[in-house]
C-alpha cells in the first residue's frame, strides 16, 4: 500500500496544541466579532485583554515547555539586578521534539502578532483610540512571548555550540592522554 | 606502560587540561546535576531543583528543565574516562507531574504569589526599607488585575460615557506607571523597570478599596474622607521604594509625580457620579 509508506508524524501533544491555539484564536475572534454584536467597549476591552493575558500565560508556562522545550523568565539576583534566564532541553530531547508541534507553536505566535498588527492598522485608520489601546496591550503580550522564546532558542543554540567546542577539546585532551599512556 | 602517573605532562599541558576541565564543570547558567551513568533522556522520575537559581521563577514548575550541557552522542565510559559530562537529562519527565497537576494548582500558586506580593507592598513589614528585597518576585498579574478592577469600578460608577471612563482610567494608570518608572530612571535612580511597574500597580490596591466604597455609598463627604485615607495609604506604600531608588537630594523629584498621579486618580474617584 502506498499510503502507509508516507509516515507522517502526528501531533505529539494535541491537547497542549489545542490550548495554545485556543486562547489566541478566541481573543482575535472575539475582538473581530464583537464589533458586530457587542455595543459596550468595556466588555470588549476586558474580555479581549483577559483572553490575551491567559494566552500569554499558557504559552509562556505550558506550551513553550511542552511543544518546543524552551522556557524563559526574569529573576532579581542578590545584588538587586535583573537577570533574564533562558532554559532549554538538552540536544537529543530537542531533536526529538515533534516537528509538527514546534511548527504550530512558532507559526501561530507569528500569525497572531501579525493579526493584531493588521487590526491595529484598521483601528488607526478609523481613528478609534480606544481600540488601538486594546490592540496595543494584546500586541505587547504577543511580542513579549515572541521575543522571549526567540532569545531562548538563540541561547540554546549558542550553548550547544559552546558545548560542542568543549566536547571536542575534551576528547582531544583525552586522546592526548591515552596517546601518552601507551608509550 | 599504561600508568598515567609516571609520564609527566608538559607543564603547560596540565594547565590547559585544568582549564578545559574547569570549563566543563563550570558551565554558565547550567544546572549542577549529579553525575549519573548515561541513561536515556526522558527518565520518568526526574525532579531536580536547580542549584544556581534564586527564588522561584514565575512558572508553576518547581523542577526546572535541565540545560543543554550534555553530549548525547554515545558516550562510552571506557574511551572517555576523564569525562564527567555524562549528565543525563530529565527531559520532560517532571512535566507530567505538573501537567497532570490540575490547572487549579498552578493557578493557586500564582494567586498565592500575588497575595504575598500584595502583603509585602501594601502592609507594614520589616522588609519595606530595602527595595532590593521588597518585591523580589515581582509579577505583573496583580497590577493588571488592580488596574482593570479600578477601571471597571470607575466605569460602573459613572452614569454616562462609561467606556470612555474605563479607557481613560486604564490608559492613565498604565502609562502613568511607565512614565513614573522612566522618571526615576532619568533622575539617575537605580530601579528595575518591571519591578517598579509591579510595585506601582500593587500600590493601587488601597485606591481600589476606596473606589469600591465610593461606588457603594454616594455621599460626597464620605468620598472625600475615604479617598483621602486611601490616597495617604497608597503614597505611604510607594514611598520607601521610590525614595530609596534615587539619591537623597532628588527624593522629592521622584516622589512628587507618584503623589500627583494618585491625587488625580483620587479626584477621578470623587468626581465620578
Amino acid at each position: 500500500m502506498d499510503r502507509t509508506q508516507v509516515v507522517e508524524e502526528n501531533y505529539a501533544n494535541p491537547k497542549t496544541c489545542f490550548f495554545h491555539v485556543l486562547f489566541k484564536g478566541a481573543a482575535v475572534a472575539f475582538y473581530i466579532l464583537s464589533a458586530l454584536f457587542v455595543n459596550n467597549f468595556v466588555i470588549i476591552f476586558v474580555v479581549t485583554v483577559f483572553l490575551s493575558a491567559l494566552d500569554f500565560w499558557v504559552v509562556k508556562n505550558v506550551s513553550g515547555r511542552i511543544l518546543v522545550g524552551l522556557r524563559w523568565w526574569n529573576e532579581i539576583n542578590d545584588l538587586g539586578e535583573s537577570v533574564w534566564k533562558f532554559e532549554s532541553l538538552d540536544q537529543e530531547s530537542l531533536a526529538r521534539m515533534n516537528k509538527k508541534d514546534s511548527w504550530l507553536f512558532w507559526w501561530t505566535l507569528y500569525l497572531t502578532a501579525g493579526a493584531w498588527v493588521v487590526l491595529g492598522i484598521f483601528s488607526l485608520i478609523r481613528f478609534q483610540a480606544d481600540y488601538v489601546l486594546v490592540i496595543g496591550v494584546c500586541l505587547t503580550l504577543s511580542v513579549a512571548n515572541i521575543i522571549g522564546f526567540t532569545k531562548c532558542r538563540k541561547d540554546a543554540k549558542k550553548q550547544l555550540q559552546q558545548f560542542a567546542t568543549q566536547t571536542l577539546a575534551n576528547q582531544f585532551t583525552s586522546s592526548l592522554r591515552t596517546a601518552f599512556s601507551v608509550v | 606502560m599504561s600508568e598515567n602517573d609516571t609520564i609527566p605532562l608538559h607543564p603547560s599541558s596540565q594547565s590547559d587540561i585544568d582549564e578545559i576541565e574547569s570549563l566543563i564543570y563550570a558551565a554558565p547558567s547550567a544546572t549542577v546535576l549529579p553525575a549519573r551513568p548515561p541513561s536515556p533522556p526522558r527518565a520518568t522520575i526526574p525532579i531536580s531543583v536547580p542549584v544556581s537559581t534564586a527564588p522561584k521563577p514565575p512558572s508553576p514548575v518547581p523542577p526546572s528543565i535541565p540545560i543543554t550541557v550534555v553530549p548525547t552522542a554515545p558516550v562510552n565510559p571506557n574511551t572517555v574516562p576523564s569525562s564527567r559530562v555524562a549528565i543525563a537529562s530529565e527531559g520532560f519527565g517532571s512535566a507530567p507531574n505538573t501537567l497532570t497537576e490540575p490547572v487549579w494548582d498552578t493557578v493557586k500558586r500564582d494567586l498565592s504569589r500575588i497575595v504575598s506580593n500584595l502583603k509585602l507592598v501594601v502592609f507594614p513589614n520589616p522588609n519595606r526599607e530595602d527595595p532590593g528585597k521588597a518585591l523580589r518576585d515581582w509579577d505583573l498579574w496583580g497590577p493588571f488585575f488592580f488596574i482593570v478592577f479600578l477601571g471597571l469600578t470607575l466605569s460602573w460608577s459613572a452614569s454616562v460615557r462609561k467606556s470612555e471612563v474605563f479607557a481613560v482610567a486604564f490608559a492613565v494608570l498604565a502609562a502613568g506607571a511607565v512614565i513614573l518608572t522612566l522618571n526615576v530612571l532619568l533622575l539617575g535612580g537605580h530601579i528595575i523597570f518591571f519591578q517598579s511597574l509591579s510595585l506601582l500597580g500593587y500600590c493601587l490596591f488601597p485606591l481600589d478599596v476606596g473606589a469600591v466604597i465610593c461606588m457603594l455609598k454616594d455621599n460626597v463627604i464620605l468620598k472625600i474622607v475615604v479617598v483621602g485615607i486611601t490616597l495617604a495609604w497608597s503614597s505611604w506604600a510607594a514611598y520607601p521604594f521610590m525614595s530609596a531608588a534615587v539619591n537623597p537630594r532628588r527624593k522629592a523629584l521622584a516622589i512628587y509625580p507618584v503623589f500627583l498621579m494618585y491625587i488625580s486618580v483620587g479626584f477621578l474617584i470623587i468626581a465620578i457620579d
